[in-house]
């Protein structure tokens, strides 16, 4: 226990001021300096951390950042020289891999010095706006080394003799070259571009204008093509492999520029191996390659697709105009049919589907087919040839194929209102002579025919099928309701609405009385029925089966027209007659008596008939008999059948001329309609208007049009306008 | 109604030849229906327009409805009048002869290069009968478009018949009016 004072502590100020040693700076900055020495010189090991970061964080404190920062950059410099020194002394192949291996050191080096600094880092640095030390390291490593005279071109120089040989088939270090070009890129980016990137870019041109001379010039376009593209890949290779990701689009905007572009009409125009030949050969595997090299080129697509579209028009006006082709319609439209095939297979396997393309196929095709304006009538015949027996046998779907596949050349038709005059015809011979092949083949055409025209296209087309189903009705009423005439000839009767079925001119001819009589009571029985309808017989579009007895008692079935029929039954009471007889026992029109004549005695295992004179054409002093002789290995014999025919000239005119008349009021109806919505309308317009209305079914030619506004402009539905003459009013 | 002898007695009166076009002028004032006829109420309403009320003041009128066929409305719409005035009753268009005939007689003292051209065109290709839209359109044609046919617009809504006629002066060669 002691009695101690109470002391009350005091603190003091320090009465002597704390003088720093001014040789602490130049003492501490030794230490650091050594301490860099060391890094560099991968004594590392030894040194303190805390010690060093603590001298450097005094030397900041005590403002002696400046003699810290500058001294570093000294040192730091000095180093580099030596570095500097020993790359450029290696010799040959090793001077890259010294480069590499200085620059790792330098970077682990960097770091180093970057920790123990980090406080002037920042505090100092950013104070006084200077270089952070890890930037400043690489400023100081691409100021000393990279852009140094020695070692600058000397780079450059060989890493483009490295990517030089890889591309002439070596193999070389590309971890090495991946190293370095990191090195650049890590230096910054304007580096990387000035030293590297830029004369790279001008010498892989250089060597692909060289190397695209020298393939044009031995190898044909596939196989250049193909050459084309492995370089293309190898150099998109080569970035992932040790190139900035940035520069893939650069290079291979110098290839696609020297091997393609440069050469592209050579190459597309190329005789025997160039786009025509492909495409003449189904070469797709060329073409698709040419497609996916074209599409890097400017207007390179286009080019190709030009070229495509001007073969396919001067291919497809070649096929319309064949003269042996047009003899044979089936043949004809089967030509359009493949050569579709072919192109559509073409666009989807080579040029994905590609759209414009697309429409350049259907655009052609519209053109060419339309050069033959006999292209509708055939495209009938086709389909007729197909419904007759082309389809026998076939499944439902590949009918349906076929059939889609005529529907796409039939909408390439301008003039569609003629194909359905020809349709029409064509289809009521098959249905009249029952030769189709199946009812839902027709059907379905008819509604893909609804589809793409519309409904009024074909409700007379309909109304065709239902006057048959109701004719079998209306027969089978006639037969039941008679039945004392079972014993005598049958009688089938198609009951055609006149409006539904193509206009014929009605002549009738003497029918045997047995036939006659029939009809009488066909007719009676019919109009009981339907009273205010009238009947008139279509001799010219029926037939008949006669069981007939020959000579030697060969006893056969013929299959013959009604008008062959007239004329067989006057055999039955005359063993020969005279033209002049027959004619005016049948009152059968002389050109149609004629054909009939001649299809019954000049033609070869059809001649029941026999003609004196022998000769091959039908006079008007000619004899006939029967051909007691007869002879066929049939008991069914067919003479002579309704079928569709391609049309003579005389008749083509015919058509052609009424479809013609049938337009101008389809003109004037559209005219009007057009003008009734409008009032007003100015005679482009007008032009313009009815020509797009009428688009579906032909296109419509201007002056008809104008002709027709004048005829309405005659009956008063229009008139001008009183102050600008080419503007037109309705007139209510 | 005047017919054709009070006419004639007309013409003696006012000193002027039948065919004269005046005549022409005269009907378009009283806006008579058809040629060679004069209802009085037609008669009538001419004269009140020309106020004329004696055969002298007739006479002396007549240089001036002469005149009147200078004028560019006017002829436009006397010209328009002669189609229904020249062609026959009841019927919608003209028959070529008469036409032709009217043609001339209108345009003989104009300056009218293209008429020769045109008649024969229509005497050779058409020989068909003139529809009052072709009639008024040709003086539209006349007046706008040169002799040359420099200015002649395809799609300017002309008469079919205006466009052969364009058409045969080219294939002939008519449409130069350069010097050669």
């Amino acid at each position: 226990m002691s009695n101690q004072k109470k002391r009350i502590f005091q603190i003091e100020a320090f009465q002597n001021r704390v003088v720093v040693d001014p040789k602490y700076a130049e003492k501490t900055w030794k230490i650091l300096e050594h301490a860099i020495h060391e890094i560099y010189n991968h004594n590392a090991s030894g040194l303190s951390f805390e010690e060093l970061y603590r001298n450097a964080y005094n030397m900041v404190l005590h403002k002696f950042g400046e003699k810290l920062y500058s001294g570093l950059v000294t040192t730091m410099t000095a180093h580099l020289k030596e570095i500097s020194k020993s790359i450029e002394a290696a010799q040959g192949n090793l001077f890259l891999e010294e480069l590499n291996r200085k620059w790792n050191d330098h970077n682990k080096a960097l770091q180093m010095i970057r920790d123990i600094l980090m406080y002037m880092d920042r505090t100092y640095i950013p104070d006084t706006h200077k270089t952070p030390v890890h930037e400043l390291g690489l400023n100081l490593w691409r100021d000393n080394i990279i852009h140094s005279g020695k070692i600058q071109s000397r780079l450059l120089s060989t890493l483009l003799e490295l990517v030089h040989r890889e591309r002439t088939g070596e193999v070389i270090d590309r971890g090495l070259m991946r190293n370095i070009v990191k090195m650049l890129m890590d230096l910054g980016s304007s580096v990387y571009q000035e030293d590297f990137e830029k004369p790279f870019l001008e010498v892989s041109a250089e060597f692909y204008r060289g190397e695209s001379q020298k393939f044009i010039e031995c190898y044909d376009c596939g196989d250049y093509l193909k050459k084309a593209e492995i370089r293309l890949n190898e150099e998109i290779e080569r970035v992932t492999h040790y190139l900035d990701a940035k520069s893939e689009g650069k290079i291979t905007n110098v290839v696609e520029k020297e091997m393609i572009a440069n050469h592209m009409m050579r190459l597309v125009h190329m005789e025997n191996s160039g786009l025509v030949n492909m495409l003449l050969n189904d070469k797709h595997g060329d073409l698709g390659r040419m497609y996916n090299l074209s599409r890097r080129v400017p207007n390179g697509l286009a080019m190709i697709r030009d070229v495509m579209t001007s073969h396919l028009r001067e291919t497809g006006k070649q096929l319309v105009t064949d003269a042996e082709s047009l003899k044979d319609p089936v043949e004809y439209v089967q030509r359009l049919l493949d050569e579709k095939e072919k192109y559509d297979g073409i666009i989807s396997l080579a040029f994905s589907n590609d759209k414009t393309f697309q429409n350049a196929l259907n655009s052609s095709f519209e053109y060419f087919i339309n050069l033959n304006s006999r292209s509708p009538e055939f495209i009938s015949l086709f389909v007729d040839d197909k419904l007759r027996k082309g389809l026998k046998g076939v499944s439902e779907e590949d009918v349906e194929i076929i059939l889609d596949k005529v529907m796409m050349i039939f909408r390439y038709l301008q003039e569609k209102d003629v194909f359905e005059k020809y349709y029409k015809q064509h289809l009521a011979k098959r249905l009249l002579s029952g030769k189709t092949v199946s009812d839902d083949a027709e059907r379905s055409l008819i509604v893909n025919l609804k589809t793409a025209c519309g409904y009024q296209y074909t409700s007379k087309l309909e109304g065709m099928f239902t006057d048959m189903k109701t004719s079998q009705d209306t027969t089978q009423g006639f037969c039941s309701s008679h039945p004392e005439l079972t014993d005598g000839p049958t009688l089938v009767v198609q009951v055609l609405t006149t409006g539904s079925w193509p206009t014929q001119p009605s002549i009738t001819c003497h029918l045997p009385f047995e036939m006659s009589a029939l009809c009488e009571k066909f007719r009676s029985y019919y109009l009981g029925t339907h009273t205010g309808r009238r009947l008139s017989w279509q001799t010219n579009m029926g037939t008949a089966d006669i069981k007939a007895i020959f000579g030697k008692g060969q006893k056969h079935e013929l299959n013959v027209s009604t008008y062959q029929m007239c004329v067989l039954m006057l055999f039955n009471n005359a063993d020969r007659l005279c033209y002049k007889e027959i004619e005016q026992g049948t009152a059968i029109p002389a050109s149609h008596l004629k054909r009939c004549l001649q299809s019954m005695a000049c033609v070869k295992g059809k001649n029941v008939l026999r003609k004196e004179p022998m000769s091959k054409d039908i006079g008007e002093d000619d004899s006939f008999f029967v051909n007691e002789k007869f002879a066929s290995k049939f008991y069914k014999v067919k003479v002579g059948t309704v079928v569709a025919q391609k049309e003579s000239e005389p008749e083509k005119q015919e058509t052609r001329q009424r479809v013609e008349e049938d337009r101008k009021p389809q003109i004037e109806a559209a005219i009007v309609r057009i003008m009734k919505s409008r009032k007003v309308l100015d005679h482009n317009n007008i032009i313009a208007e009815v020509t797009k209305q009428l688009q579906s079914r032909f296109l419509a030619n201007p002056t008809e049009i104008k002709k027709r506004i004048e005829s309405l402009i005659e009956r008063e539905f229009l008139e001008r306008d009183n102050s600008d003459r080419k503007m037109y009013r309705y007139l209510a | 109604m005047i017919l054709v002898d009070g006419i004639t007695l007309l013409c003696n009166d006012l000193e002027v030849d039948p065919q004269d076009i005046i005549m022409l002028v005269i009907s378009w004032h009283m806006n008579a229906s058809t040629m060679c006829e004069y209802s009085k109420m037609e008669f009538l309403r001419g004269l009140q327009e020309l106020s004329v009320d004696t055969v002298e003041k007739f006479r002396d009128k007549i240089s001036y409805i002469r005149s009147e066929l200078n004028d560019e409305k006017k002829f436009h719409d006397i010209y328009n009048f002669a189609f229904s005035w020249a062609k026959e009753k009841g019927q919608k268009s003209m028959a070529l002869d008469t036409a032709i005939g009217m043609w001339r007689l209108l345009f003989a003292e104009k300056k009218c290069p293209l008429l020769d051209h045109w008649c024969q065109f229509l005497q050779t290709r058409h020989n068909k009968a003139i529809s009052r839209d072709t009639w008024s359109q040709l003086l539209e044609f006349f007046n706008k478009v040169d002799t040359g046919l420099e200015n002649y617009d395809a799609e300017g809504a002309w008469p079919y018949l205006i466009d052969e006629f364009v058409e045969y002066l080219n294939e002939n060669g008519i449409n130069h009016s350069k010097m050669e």
